[in-house]
């Protein structure tokens, strides 16, 4: 099933309180840790819980989220991969 | 020229532990590799599980420890009647030069929960368990009961609190301002630390396994210890066993962030060699490390880059203990450092429990069986949240390191930044109980906040941004200089730590909130402060009531006194939010003439030759504790004797406060007014009661002191027993 980007993006804005900026301004290809959206591993844990309580995805080890938070893109194919039908 | 002073000494040691209690247990299960670690059964974790922690499982009130206190309490209260008969010590002649220095993290959170988890669910209000909420009513708790009457205070570094209050109770001891000092660590298990450690995914449900290549995590524990630490002389004098020496100890931090370590281990490795540079000891000297390796793949990873730095290709050998204790928080530097202890004495090798494979990213492996060495000197790390890193170390009786004492500087202060009152109603607070009449002292919306970062605004909170600029107002930062942090605060981060247990308790531990739980530990003012200023020297977060700032005061000026800093930035920071105001109110703290308030307040500090543009001096600052029954006259010849009266033209209480204060306020000011005609003012009447309002009253003697060009007297008083003076003259 696929997940849209703009409203993954529009969680992702709310859930770690992003500040001044809107959903059409991330790049569905941008990294989101590190140099992208600047986030760290304390926003990564806030993604985990996002994931849990919206698309019922439970991730217990970090790096096993690791692969899927690259980018919008990359959460949204495992977001689509994961989650229960 | 004068003999420079020999390190302290070590005569008691208290243990309460899951693997067991007092030294014979401990080391036992320690040196056989032994794991404590059990099902937890303390409280229902609906999410997690019975998986593996250091729980106690004894019966703590069976065991002699007080009723009316929180879980924290009887443990640390357990270890420290250990310690004392340890040392064959009374302090009965000699309470007066003998204080209480305890790293706690978790205070009485415990019980705490108990009462939100009952308001939450019930609808009940048992306020009752919130009375022992500090970290500090456990350091009350023993210093009176024991009777020591020196300087006492809560340092809440969360997992480096108790290396820390080693640290600065070996301090205490050089400067002259004790003699003895009961210092340690103690903390409870509580839903808050493993709800949080979870959110974290820092938790391996099979238990820690440190050093080892498939490890997972941390495992949670609790406990207490407690270290006897007296001057060589006073310990010769009365004919003490001398256990181990306190050599060397170190304090940094990596300013990185909140909870990550520095990568590259950068901060351990940096508090490592200060602790060497104190001991005079090259590293060589070192025959064992007693490793934090709380068994997270960072903190090994970083750890073990650290250790290379410091040893190069001789790393001792080396061990973490967590398996056997669990990660017992701010109590593990103190649990740890009765292991070293023990070793020393013992000339062996503690293994290192749950290690099986090297890890290809730490290439060191650690010490997997119990043998004899020869041991002379022994280190000890804890590091912890906020990058900030303790290390001590422990030497056999008969070493003669040399040490340097406190030198005798004249501070001044440099800048001063204040968050002071405005007047907000209660119902802006958002006070869900009591809707109470009148107005309370707050700092209201931060409109200064739009000077922070995106980054800074989206995740700190109301305290960590008025740490931020107030610490902003009194110094700009500079790279260039060596730059310590002791912002201390009373409550901590309430609204964090009470949205984050509201969440756990009302979802049952689902959709946890990993962003609020690392602003919930008492440092995270202090460690936001530091990586914003890049503040990589001592951070530390004193906690003692109303004396609180006094405290913050007197580490930052030790720091520079031992120059281990060029800059200190002191401070205070409490926030009023709905849940204290509901219990305040149930417990009529406040009324028509005294209001609740909050704020923050730093001080920039350097020696006066570093300083040439100061706002004023600060020339003694002194820490201490009342008798329960308050005898005036006594108190005034204290004060007499500290501080020469003639330097002194106002006295500033922090009367007009706490009704329970009052007539111990009005008896030492009518004694000292007996001595000398002294102007008499006072400050809470315009800021409210609250733990940090001292520092909102150093704000204002700094003020008078300057515009009416004499000496301002700060005299403050606790709750619960604890005395500070501060003296503030024009620059």
């Amino acid at each position: 099933m696929q997940i849209s980007t703009h409203e993954l993006k529009s969680k992702i804005i709310e859930s770690l309180k992003l500040q001044d900026i809107i959903p059409e301004q991330i790049d569905d290809d941008a990294p989101l840790f590190g140099t992208g959206l600047g986030l760290d591993s304390i926003d990564a844990l806030e993604l985990v819980v996002l994931l849990e309580r919206d698309y019922g995805i439970v991730i217990k080890d970090i790096e096993e989220g690791r692969p899927a938070f690259r980018s919008v893109k990359t959460l949204a194919e495992f977001i689509a991969a994961k989650r229960p039908q | 020229m004068s003999v420079p002073p020999r390190s302290p000494v070590i005569t008691g040691l208290g243990i309460v532990s899951a693997p067991g209690f007092g030294t014979e247990e401990v080391w036992r299960a320690v040196s056989n590799g032994e794991s404590g670690l059990k099902p937890l059964t303390l409280f229902q974790s609906p999410r997690y599980g019975q998986i593996l922690t250091g729980e106690i499982q004894r019966d703590l009130l069976a065991l002699g420890a007080p009723t009316r206190s929180s879980r924290s309490d009887k443990l640390g209260w357990l270890a420290a009647r250990a310690a004392i008969a340890d040392a064959k010590i009374n302090f009965q002649t000699s309470g007066d030069r003998a204080g209480v220095l305890l790293g706690a993290s978790v205070g009485g959170s415990y019980d705490s929960e108990i009462f939100l988890s009952t308001l939450l669910k019930q609808g009940k209000m048992r306020a009752r368990p919130t009375r022992f909420h500090e970290c500090v009513t456990t350091v009350d708790l023993i210093a009176n009961e024991f009777g020591l009457f020196g300087p006492s205070m809560a340092l809440a570094t969360a997992c480096s609190s108790s290396a820390l209050a080693i640290a600065m109770a070996a301090e205490m001891i050089l400067s002259g301002e004790a003699d003895v000092m009961l210092a340690g660590g103690a903390d409870s298990m509580s839903r808050m630390t493993w709800g949080g450690f979870h959110s974290l995914l820092l938790v391996d449900a099979a238990g820690c396994r440190p050093f080892d290549a498939a490890r997972g995590g941390m495992s949670l524990g609790e406990g207490a210890a407690m270290l006897v630490l007296e001057s060589e002389e006073s310990a010769r004098r009365r004919g003490a066993k001398i256990l181990a020496r306190l050599s060397g100890w170190g304090t940094s931090c990596d300013a990185y962030h909140a909870t990550a370590p520095h990568p590259q281990g950068a901060g351990a490795a940096a508090a490592m060699q200060s602790a060497l540079r104190r001991a005079g000891l090259e590293p060589a000297a070192i025959d064992y490390v007693n490793a934090h390796g709380t068994g997270t793949r960072d903190n090994d990873v970083a750890e073990a880059i650290a250790l290379k730095t410091v040893f190069h290709n001789r790393v001792p050998p080396f061990s973490s203990t967590k398996r056997a204790f669990g990660h017992a928080l701010a109590a593990s530097g103190a649990m740890e450092a009765v292991v070293c202890v023990e070793a020393l004495r013992r000339q062996e090798l503690p293994p290192n429990p749950g290690f099986s494979k090297c890890d290809p990213a730490i290439g060191l492996e650690p010490v997997v069986e119990k043998r004899h060495a020869s041991l002379t000197h022994v280190m000890s790390n804890s590091f912890g949240f906020g990058g900030n890193n303790g290390v001590l170390i422990f030497s056999r009786p008969e070493t003669m390191p040399q040490t340097r004492a406190p030198k005798k500087i004249e501070v001044v202060v440099g800048g001063i930044g204040v968050i002071g009152p405005g007047n907000v109603t209660l119902k802006e607070i958002g006070a869900p109980l009591p809707p109470g009449k009148g107005l309370v002292h707050s700092c209201g919306a931060l409109t200064e906040a739009v000077t922070l970062t995106p980054n800074q605004r989206r995740r700190l909170s109301r305290l960590q941004q008025m740490a931020l600029i107030t610490a902003r107002q009194s110094h700009p930062p500079d790279a260039s200089q060596r730059v310590a942090v002791a912002i201390g605060t009373g409550l901590g981060c309430m609204e964090d730590a009470g949205a984050f247990i509201e969440n756990l308790v009302a979802k049952d531990e689902r959709e946890p909130m990993p962003s609020r739980f690392p602003n919930s530990v008492h440092n995270s003012p202090a460690g936001q402060v530091a990586i914003d200023q890049g503040a990589r020297g001592m951070n530390s977060a004193p906690t003692a009531g109303e004396i609180t700032f006094e405290c913050a005061l007197w580490q930052g000026i030790c720091q520079l006194a031992t120059n281990e800093a060029d800059l200190a930035l002191a401070g205070a920071v409490d926030e009023l939010d709905k849940y204290l105001l509901s219990i305040g109110q149930r417990w009529r703290a406040w009324d028509d003439t005294i209001k609740p308030g909050e704020g923050a307040v730093v001080a920039s500090l350097a020696a006066a030759e570093q300083m040439p543009a100061r706002l004023a001096r600060v020339t003694i600052v002194k820490l201490g504790r009342y008798r329960r029954l308050f005898d005036a006259e006594r108190e005034a010849d204290w004060i007499a004797s500290a501080v020469d009266l003639s330097q002194v033209g106002i006295i500033l209480s922090g009367a007009k406060g706490f009704r329970q204060l009052e007539p111990l306020y009005e008896g030492v000011v009518t004694a000292l007014l007996k001595r000398k005609k002294l102007e008499l003012q006072t400050y809470k009447q315009k800021c409210g009661e609250f733990h940090a309002a001292s520092a909102f009253g150093f704000s204002v003697a700094v003020n008078l002191a300057r515009e009416r060009n004499c000496g301002v007297l700060l005299y403050t008083l606790s709750l619960h027993g604890a005395k500070a003076l501060c003296l503030v003259q024009p620059p």
